[in-house]
């Protein structure tokens, strides 16, 4: 009960963080002066290191779910219905090799497993582990071609007025060595609350960045074109591109 | 050779580089712990861990339904649990009503709850905060007045006569330059201690920093504990601010405040001048 009413806060108050009501109460002039710090500490932390690893028994099961429930998508469900057997992820955009992925072919290739901790926005933090195959593998298989300049995740996630969930990386965070397509969590495959059947987990960066139910990822020379082109779903809310801090 | 200070005597005490300081850290100070609060709303507890660890919850709000369905607001210390409706737990929240909200709308910056602008308001003045920081300590090492500030071995053995005459139990303070042993001890223990800690707890709970500086987070105890001693840093810096702001106004407020604004300081009875 307790932790009812908080939850329901925290969720109404994210809903109320999209409404155009709540954002208009800073100019969105001010709110980019305000944004300069961004690039200022994206240079001055940007993605360098490794996330901390840690060990089996800091393992949080159940894991806190982040962002939003599974999805209502149509797609998403009849994919949920056949147990993602017929999921393809494609990889396509500015690429000399567009690819298209079954799970089967992900599961194939090298997997890196990670206990790495998930660091909410919200200022919580859980610990959990995760088996993916690194983005750059994938990126490189498709091989980008030299004006390509980010990667776009295109997820199965519509939030309640139907703009689609979209996140993207620059090259250099997606060719980090930790920056996963992550497949399991916790010695299970993903389940619908967690992402299924493939998220991306990049630990170097606050959870928002690590999208859930990716379904096409594309190669891009600019921002993705969607709705406020501010390079992903949270980003368009008025939350940083640049998630390292 | 400096000239014996007399009582009425007006000097130039804080240069143009140390006034600026003084006040954009003022205003730094004021947006950070607002749109701190702000943040703080979106998970209102403290861990002492390294993970989020409900076993080590060392400060919690929240808001539960009390025995006459009227929403009740808590605040939990170390286990030890508070009715604190209307002020933590269940406030207002910027839009005529109220929620569970860990602090009021009244102290967030913005009033509505918006991780998100909070967030922006909260990174920028971060930055002006180092900003104000080392524009004081680099122009006072080059003006040398910040030799004046620094507390040092001589005037320790000050500490306590200066304490009794706070106490009024003493009458006159001992002799001593611009700052007073106790003000020399405040002010080195902000600028040297306090403020750096604070940047570096807040550094130290972001995932990025992390991961390149990892020591950094390891040695605040983890995320989560550097996200506590972020918290206590804070509440340290707001009691300083409140002592601070009760001696100017039993020091004479007009005389500290326009000194601050235009430099010029009357010397009262007990004032000296230099280090």
């Amino acid at each position: 009960m307790k932790r009812k009413l908080f939850v329901a806060t925290i969720a109404a108050s994210t809903l109320s963080a999209c409404s155009t009501d709540a954002k208009n109460q800073l100019t969105n002039t001010f709110r980019n002066q305000l944004g300069l710090a961004q690039k200022l500490n994206q240079t001055v932390i940007g993605t360098r290191g490794m996330a901390r690893l840690y060990r089996e028994s800091d393992i949080n099961e159940p894991f806190r779910v982040n962002g939003l429930p599974t999805p209502t998508d149509q797609r998403y469900e009849d994919a949920i219905r056949d147990g993602y057997r017929g999921y393809r992820l494609p990889v396509d955009g500015l690429v000399e090799r567009p690819h298209t992925f079954t799970l089967a072919e992900l599961r194939a290739m090298p997997l890196q497993t990670q206990i790495t901790r998930h660091d909410c926005v919200e200022g919580w933090s859980v610990v959990g582990k995760w088996t993916g195959v690194q983005l750059a593998t994938v990126v490189a298989m498709a091989q980008p071609k030299p004006t390509a300049r980010f990667v776009v995740f295109h997820c199965f996630d519509k939030d309640d007025s139907g703009t689609e969930y979209y996140e993207s990386l620059n090259l250099h965070e997606a060719a980090h060595p930790q920056t996963l397509l992550a497949l399991d969590l916790n010695n299970k495959p993903l389940d619908p609350d967690h992402g299924a059947p493939v998220r991306l987990r990049i630990p170097t960066q606050l959870g928002y960045k690590s999208a859930k139910w990716v379904r096409r990822i594309e190669l891009t020379d600019a921002f993705p074109n969607t709705l406020l082109a501010k390079g992903g779903y949270w980003e368009d809310q008025g939350y940083e591109w640049y998630a390292g801090i | 050779m400096t000239e014996e200070p007399t009582p009425g005597q007006r000097v130039y005490r804080h240069s143009i580089a140390a006034r600026t300081a003084h006040w954009l850290w003022t205003l730094a100070m004021l947006v950070l712990v607002m749109s701190g609060l702000q943040i703080f709303n979106a998970a209102p507890y403290l861990d002492a861990s390294y993970k989020t660890d409900p076993q080590h919850r060392i400060l919690a709000f929240d808001a539960e339904m009390g025995p006459n369905n009227q929403p009740v607001g808590t605040t939990t210390i170390f286990g030890h649990t508070f009715v604190t409706t209307h002020l933590l737990g269940f406030t207002a929240d910027g839009s005529g009503g109220e929620s569970p909200r860990a602090f009021p709308a009244s102290i967030t910056l913005p009033a509505v709850q918006d991780l998100a602008d909070g967030r922006l308001w909260h990174l920028f003045f971060g930055w002006v905060l180092l900003l104000a920081i080392v524009l004081y300590l680099v122009a006072g090492a080059i003006r040398k007045d910040l030799r004046e500030v620094i507390l040092r071995p001589s005037d320790v053995p000050k500490l306590l006569p200066m304490q009794l005459y706070y106490l009024r139990l003493r009458p006159a303070p001992p002799p001593h330059g611009k700052y007073n042993p106790l003000q020399k001890a405040a002010y080195t223990l902000v600028l040297f201690v306090f403020i750096p800690l604070i940047i570096l707890t807040g550094l130290a709970l972001s995932p990025g920093a992390d991961a390149s500086l990892p020591w950094l987070t390891w040695v605040f105890g983890g995320r989560q504990f550097a996200r506590t001693w972020h918290f206590i840093l804070m509440s340290i810096l707001i009691v300083y601010f409140c002592v601070h702001m009760v001696l100017v106004f039993m020091n004479g407020p007009l005389n500290n405040i326009l000194a601050m604004i235009t430099g010029w300081y009357k010397l009262g009875k007990n004032d000296g001048v230099g280090v």
